[in-house]
């Protein structure tokens, strides 16, 4: 095997150029070594990404807010601009393994490796986020639902293109996001399900909301029957427990020993749901917690 | 293929030629003979292996061994100074926060990390920054106390 470390995304796209498709990029690390010893990935390069200054930036630009790809989870989640506009996505952040794992992983990372309930990429995925990503034919963007191909399987390959950053488009202030998360424990354990949402409220009533729900399918899965149906609605306790019952429509969670019984899942899915609005709500003051 | 890695381990530079898919915690164990941190799981899911990296606490069994290319790495055969222990280790003893001792040096260097930043933590900082290690005997108790009165202990010693 090969290391190498690359300063700027130039040298990133030469070195895998050279490897032919046969290197891959390494952020953290703290899947993809497990990964490639296991046998479930393969690279004879590994092209370490995580000294390149660019990527390291989290910042404000022109009405987005701008994640480095190499950026770890632990700095995400300290950001102070990270946890003015979007607390839920630190809270995501925050959970991932431990905090032990959270000072390597990165929030590009856990989109990538496309686990379908990686904490911090689910909070992410209800924010409208755009994923910036680079190869040898130029500079695209890309939205959330183009990046998951598979149960841990990612669209982009990483032995040929590489994210950049991640830009978040700021909130108006009356829009809020909400990240929740059912777990046996508190750390170093997979959460049994989670439950993503944004919305926008005006005069007491969703304008509209996104709402997405993991494990119960391919990546963040979108509860979009119950999106659809919140539009106009009222904020109230029964609009949320309505929309706790439309979310079951799109999900599809399986028996899972470490995860708990589908019987389990689907009964306690709603509550998942109606919490995260509950909190959006009480964020925006429309409610009391 | 052998690659050229350039580090600093308890303030030794050393470079030595290394097989880059090799783990850090195999480099510090079998190369360097550090063997006081521990291999748990290898999986990155106990904490036992947790070293500082510059400055933050990191599984060294899920890290690749050229991520310490240039970085300064401290271990905690690195803490006691000329024969005195660290007060964080002394402070693990005298409370009774080691049992058989396999998570110890982690739980040490997880410790070191968080009170370098976070000089007076709450009990529920300790609990939440250290909860990435898995302690199997003592019920985590006299080490959440351990790491409060090694705080109380560094604080007093910075103020003389």
């Amino acid at each position: 095997m090969k290391y190498l470390i690359a300063n700027s995304t130039a040298e990133v796209l030469e070195f895998l150029k050279e490897a032919g498709g046969t290197a891959s990029i390494l952020a953290g690390g703290t899947d993809l070594i497990l990964d490639i010893e296991s046998g479930k990935k393969k690279a004879d390069t590994l092209v370490d990404v995580t000294r390149i200054p660019e990527l390291k930036k989290i910042e404000e630009v022109d009405g987005f807010l701008e994640i480095g790809a190499a950026a770890t989870l632990t700095e995400i989640q300290k950001n102070p601009l990270v946890r003015k506009y979007f607390p839920s996505l630190a809270k995501g952040c925050k959970t991932v393994g431990s905090s032990l794992i959270q000072n390597v992983a990165t929030l590009a990372g856990n989109v990538i490796t496309a686990q379908p309930a990686a904490d911090a990429g689910m909070a992410l995925s209800v924010l409208d986020p755009r994923f910036v990503l680079v190869d040898e034919e130029g500079t695209r963007e890309c939205g959330v639902d183009e990046m998951y191909a598979g149960f841990g399987v990612s669209t982009l390959d990483s032995g040929r293109t590489l994210m950049t950053k991640i830009k978040i488009p700021l909130p108006n202030k009356n829009e809020a996001a909400s990240f929740q998360r059912l777990e046996l424990r508190k750390s170093l354990s997979l959460p049994m399900l989670n439950v993503a949402a944004m919305a926008s409220i005006k005069d007491g009533k969703f304008e509209w909301v996104r709402l997405r729900m993991a494990p119960v399918g391919k990546g963040p899965v979108r509860a979009a029957e119950a999106e659809e149906w919140l539009v106009g609605k009222e904020v109230s306790a029964e609009t949320f427990k309505k929309a706790g019952e439309l979310a079951l429509e799109n999900a599809n969670p399986r028996s899972n020993p470490l995860r708990g019984s589908k019987e389990y899942r689907e009964s306690t899915l709603p509550v998942m749901v109606r919490r995260a609005l509950l909190e959006i709500a009480t964020q925006l003051n429309v409610m009391e917690g | 293929m052998k690659e050229r890695l350039v580090t600093t381990v308890n303030g030794r530079r050393i470079e030595r030629y290394v097989d880059p898919s090799m783990r850090l915690v195999d480099f510090l164990r079998d190369e360097l003979l550090l063997t006081g941190t521990k291999i748990g799981c290898k999986q990155g899911e106990c904490g036992a292996c947790t070293i500082i990296m510059n400055g933050t606490a990191v599984l060294s069994c899920i890290m690749p061994v050229m991520k310490a290319m240039d970085a300064e790495i401290l271990t905690i055969e690195g803490l006691e100074k000329d024969g005195t222990l660290h007060p964080i280790q002394d402070e693990f003893i005298k409370g009774g926060a080691i049992q058989c001792g396999f998570c110890t040096p982690g739980f040490i260097m997880g410790t070191k990390a968080l009170l370098d930043e976070n000089p007076s933590p709450t009990s529920e900082e300790v609990r939440e920054e250290l909860s990435g290690h898995i302690c199997r005997c003592t019920g985590y108790k006299k080490i959440e106390e351990a790491v409060l009165k090694a705080a109380e202990r560094l604080r007093e010693e910075k103020d003389d």
